[in-house]
């Protein structure tokens, strides 16, 4: 199977099969191509060579929920195959398909319930219900456990194997290699659009797959400096919300020389967290930097004036212009510090410190891969002699050789004396980078690490709500 | 934005006009009894054909050229201003008011006529950019709205409270010489309104590129998160844009007024506000494009004259093809931007 | 009955009057956005509706058949804004921009060529005022209808869900952009029956700016109303009770001009109000463009 997209060779001849009852994982960096074959053989996208043949419907669970917030679980799970009593909607043979599927997987939901006002764990049942709903007889699941907590993930795949067992053949799209090892029965590894191994679960393991993802060693991160901590943000019985996420009665410091790692799951309150230091929207309770107090309703350009510098998650919405060249994006934020006659020195800094690629200041946004839009965000944001670096989620959806440039910048910046706010849902992320780390659950944080006495087991289960 | 990417689109927007004007327009004559090829004749003869005919084009091209720039300064600013006709009709009540109103010593009347345009136009941009920064209320409806109610509210002032000309007529007192625009080409109706609209577009250009000012209202329109956190108040800049965006609009109406009308009539614009959106759109939303586009539907508007009277071709054809034109080359900006997000 | 009550009665029967071609706008509007497309062009379909009506009742005699012809005209107008709105992805809101311009210039063209004059037609067949009252009857049938076919029928739900998110539509397996065109096209069809109310039972006849941005007030009521049929035909009531209004105020002296005005500046006013408060569907007014 080929597909290409503009230059890039998303997927370049790839062979897969799938068999009834058997898990099979498909693992690769971001931007191997494994989407792309996900939705090749859910026939959303259509290979410019080779075939897809199936006996029965393909289901595919997204990695972005393809629910609709505002209407209701049935409406959602029926959505164009409402059972019909003359012209309109028969709601209540909907209800009952949904409570009587619900009940057949194990999977416990209001078919009233508006989508909107569901858990993350409870959403994605929905999703999975909507496929199930169709009965197929082969399911894919993209990046199936993103938004789940540990605990979660345990209780899914559960579901997952039960699927197996009553004959649907089932594809995992994932990279994260423990669920590999733990749930599968077969793993293919692709690489740059092509396969580049294929394994019984077995007979390998999660080392040798993360080489074989990588094409060699994963890289080395920057070596961590011993620095002096001083005292730099400060928060106590800090509360604040921005759109749906809250957070409630945050206290805590972060240091000027050290990295804090913020853990947990998405969408429970690490939004707020980093648009109230932003200044992006107001908080109650206090906030302290460099012993003076920020004020609730400081403007951004006022938190930057203080050195204070946020990389936000969505860096195509938050962070860049993408109808914009690099230039005139690493100058976002120190326009007015900069002035337009350095705004080409600052992005060749930009683009030579973080090998930015294409090196050409010319370049539109837009136009690059997630890792190079993301080192000019990082980029300047470093460049800019912050005092504190206020990370969200910096190598979301990056190539392993982007991301370790940065995580490997951001200790460095920790090494030069900034304090960093490592925000991550990615727990392998916080225990390789950070110095201490804060557990947050629903809003709260529920536990406090130190790099010396780690206890993954404890945090994953303060990540799940357990307290 | 690549220079080939612009040029590519703008080379298929101006195809696409050409398409419409010729198409439209041909379908339209033959439904009127007239032959195209006299019909056409009859538009381009309306247009070039005398010095005066020429002159009339230019006229026609400046008194789009500014509210097209109020409008491309406000949509740059991710501001959908509809508004730019009734930012011009109080501009040109407030600037023919005041030149009817008060003796303006010689040197100081058409700057005094001019700037009340300016600051009636302003402030009528600004109510919706106060609305949209302080109540988050959408600029659409209420420019919308506006545009009726300033046709409304000076058909009022100039027929009751500040009544100065014929009772009944809607229409200020005449301006004294002094106030008027002076001609920049003898008997016609040309005045150097047509510089000014030609300096106010390079200016717009330069602010826009060259300035931080211009940068940061940019960036709120092309990417109004980023620039949120980049500290860019989008509130602050919504207010100003709009306001900006009103006050050209309103100097394009006091230039009608000082320069053409040599007073304020309610019927002063036969829909400048609504084609400077087309206008716009068709120069990219680049002051120095714009002045190409406006010199194109100038010779669009002043041709229909003639077109209308030579070859009994109602012009209102001109005006259909030009609302064919918008909802063709609606926004594509802004789905250059939308598609690659 | 006595003097006031009479005044109150005549009030009342005004606003119906007056908020009747609201209400068909309204309606239209509701549908086109609930589907995810804003319809600024209301104004423009009105006159495509007002126009045609008369232009066609004149030449065959017949104000049904004019009727009729007004509500294909007002569906083809709203297919070129769909088509413009879902094909070619345009911004929706300078295309409606468009669609206005170009259907008054048509229709001051079209008086042209049909009557030989400028600013009116000339009288036409029209539908009386038994038809005025069925137009009347039929708009808060239509409110009714329409709640009943977004809430409880499934290309009610299609259209919700393409108003909400369309690639989630689609990837349910819903043409969005073959139902947001067809919502758009319906909705033109019940806007265009108050272009006809105007000018075919109202009146007999069409002129220039006979609409006078009832289409503006339209939108702005379907906001009041939450998106929602009933909400936007409460809405119109709302509004059409100050047109009416305000022909009571001026046999009482009041500057007409001011109370003109009246119903605009109750709607800037309310917006700002309401901003905030309301949420349109999520898609509303972002083109789709498939992936």
């Amino acid at each position: 199977m080929r597909k290409r997209f503009g230059a890039v060779q998303a997927v370049d001849g790839v062979d897969l099969e799938l068999v009834p009852g058997e898990i099979h994982a498909l693992v690769g960096e971001n931007g191997a191509g494994k989407s792309t074959l996900a939705a090749i053989a859910y026939r959303a996208v259509h290979p410019d060579e080779g075939s897809v043949a199936s006996d029965g419907v393909v289901g595919l669970v997204h990695q972005h929920f393809k629910l609709i917030d505002r209407l209701c679980v049935w409406e959602n799970v029926l959505l164009n195959r409402e059972p019909r009593r003359g012209w309109s909607i028969d709601v209540a043979a909907a209800r009952t398909r949904v409570r009587e599927l619900s009940a057949r997987y194990g999977l416990d939901v209001d078919p009233d319930a508006r989508v909107e006002t569901l858990p993350i764990g409870i959403k994605q049942r929905v999703e999975l219900l909507r496929e199930l709903d169709r009965e197929p007889s082969v399911l894919l699941l993209d990046e199936p456990t993103a938004a789940l907590a540990p605990g979660e993930i345990a209780s899914f795949f559960t579901t997952v194997q039960d699927l197996a067992k009553r004959g649907t053949a089932i594809l995992v799209v994932t990279h994260k290699l423990a669920e590999v090892i733990a749930y599968s029965q077969r793993v293919t590894v692709m690489r740059a659009g092509r396969v580049v191994a294929s394994h019984l679960t077995g007979e390998t393991s999660a080392d040798q797959i993360a080489r074989e993802m990588v094409g060699g060693e994963v890289p080395a991160l920057a070596a961590r400096a011993n620095t002096v901590v001083a005292p730099l943000l400060a928060l106590r019985g800090m509360s604040a919300q921005s759109g749906t996420s809250v957070l409630r009665e945050a206290s805590f410091e972060v240091r000027a020389g050290e990295i804090v790692g913020v853990a947990g799951v998405e969408g429970n309150g690490q939004s707020a967290l980093a648009d109230a230091i932003a200044g992006v929207v107001p908080f109650t309770g206090e906030m302290t930097f460099g012993g003076e107090p920020l004020r609730a309703h400081e403007t951004p350009a006022s938190r930057i004036a203080r050195g204070i510098r946020v990389i936000p998650q969505d860096r195509r919405h938050e962070a860049l212009v993408l109808s914009w060249n690099v230039r005139d994006n690493v100058a976002l934020g120190r326009q007015r510090a900069l002035a337009l006659a350095k705004f080409d020195d600052a992005a060749r800094e930009v683009i030579e410190r973080f090998d930015v690629r294409p090196p050409n200041p010319d370049a539109l946004a837009g136009a690059l891969s997630g890792g190079n839009q993301q080192k000019i965000v990082v980029g300047r944001t470093l460049t800019s002699a912050p005092k504190l670096v206020v990370a969200y989620q910096p190598t979301r959806g990056i190539d392993v050789g982007a991301a370790a440039l940065v995580q490997s910048r951001l200790i460095e910046a920790r090494n030069a004396g900034a304090g960093v706010l490592l925000i991550s849902f990615e727990l392998d992320e916080i225990f390789a980078v950070a110095d201490r780390i804060l557990v947050i659950a629903n809003g709260a944080f529920v536990g406090e690490f130190d790099r010396a006495n780690l206890d993954r087991g404890r945090i994953g289960a303060l990540m799940a709500g357990h307290a | 934005m690549t220079a080939s990417f612009t040029r590519t689109r703008a080379f298929r927007d101006v195809v696409v006009v050409i398409v419409l004007v010729f198409g439209v327009g041909s379908v339209a004559m033959l439904l009127a009894h007239v032959s195209p090829v006299d019909g056409f004749a009859a538009l381009f003869d309306g247009a070039f054909g005398t010095r005066g005919e020429i002159a009339e084009t230019l006229v026609q091209t400046t008194n789009l050229l500014f509210p097209a720039l109020g409008v491309a300064l406000a949509f740059r600013a991710g501001l959908f201003n509809i508004g730019a006709e009734g930012q011009l009709v109080i501009g040109g009540f407030a600037a023919g008011w005041l030149g009817a109103q008060f003796p303006l010593a010689g040197y100081l009347a058409v700057p005094m006529v001019l700037l009340a345009g300016v600051i009636g136009g302003g402030v009528w941009g600004a109510i919706p950019g106060v609305l949209r920064a302080r109540f988050g209320a959408n600029e659409v409806i209420s420019t919308l709205m506006l545009n009726v109610i300033a046709v409304l509210l000076t058909t009022y002032l100039v027929t009751g409270p500040l009544q100065q000309g014929n009772a009944g007529a809607s229409e200020t007192g005449p301006l004294p010489k002094a106030a008027q625009l002076p001609d920049l080409l003898s008997d016609t109706r040309l005045t150097w309104a047509f510089v000014i609209a030609i300096v106010l577009a390079i200016v717009l250009h330069w602010v826009l590129q060259r300035t931080v000012f211009g940068y940061e209202l940019r960036a709120a329109g092309d990417a109004p998160e980023a620039a949120k956190r980049a500290g860019i108040d989008l509130g602050r800049t919504a207010l100003v844009a709009m306001t900006l965006s009103g006050a050209i609009a309103g100097l394009g109406g006091a230039t009608i007024v000082a320069g053409v009308l040599h007073r304020f009539n309610t019927g002063l614009s036969p829909g400048y506000g609504f084609i400077a959106i087309a206008v716009a759109l068709v120069g990219n939303l680049e002051p120095l494009w714009i002045i190409v586009a406006s010199l194109g539907f100038g010779i669009l508007a002043s041709g229909a004259i003639g077109m209308q009277t030579e070859a009994q071709v109602p012009r209102e054809v001109v005006s259909l093809i030009i609302g064919l034109v918008i909802v063709a080359l609606a926004g594509r900006r802004v789905i250059a931007t939308m598609r690659s997000t | 009955m006595n003097a006031t009550t009479a005044a109150i009665a005549a009030i009342l029967g005004l606003t119906l009057v007056k908020a009747t071609p609201l209400i068909y706008a309204a309606l239209g509007g509701v549908l086109s956005e609930r589907s995810g497309v804003v319809n600024i062009g209301l104004e423009g379909i009105l006159i495509a509706g007002a126009f045609t009506s008369v232009a066609v009742s004149g030449a065959t005699g017949n104000p049904v058949i004019g009727a009729l012809a007004g509500i294909v005209a007002g569906m083809l107008l709203a297919a070129i804004l769909a088509f413009a709105a879902t094909r070619l992805a345009v911004d929706q809101i300078v295309a409606g921009t468009g669609i206005n311009i170009a259907a008054l210039a048509a229709a001051a063209f079209g008086l042209v060529l049909v009557w030989h004059q400028p600013g009116a037609s000339h009288e036409v067949p029209a539908l009386g005022h038994t038809g005025e009252i069925v137009l009347i009857v039929l708009a808060f049938v239509a409110a009714g209808a329409l709640h009943l076919v977004l809430n409880r029928t499934p290309w009610g739900l299609r259209v919700r869900a393409c108003g909400e998110d369309p690639s989630a539509a689609e990837s349910a397996g819903i043409d969005a952009l073959a139902t947001r065109f067809w919502a758009v096209v319906i909705g033109g069809a019940i806007c265009s029956l108050g272009g006809v109310y105007l000018s075919l039972a109202e009146l007999d006849l069409y002129s220039d700016g006979m609409t006078a941005g009832r289409g503006f007030i339209a939108l702005a009521a379907v906001i009041f109303g939450r998106w929602t049929p009933l909400g936007a035909t409460g809405a119109a009531l709302f509004f059409g009770f100050f047109a009416a209004l305000q022909f009571s105020l001026q046999q009482a002296g009041v500057p007409s001009e001011l109370l003109q005005a009246l119903p605009y500046l109750a709607a800037i006013v309310a917006l700002a109000g309401f901003a905030g408060r309301v949420r349109a569907p999520a898609a509303d007014g972002i083109p789709y463009v498939r992936p």
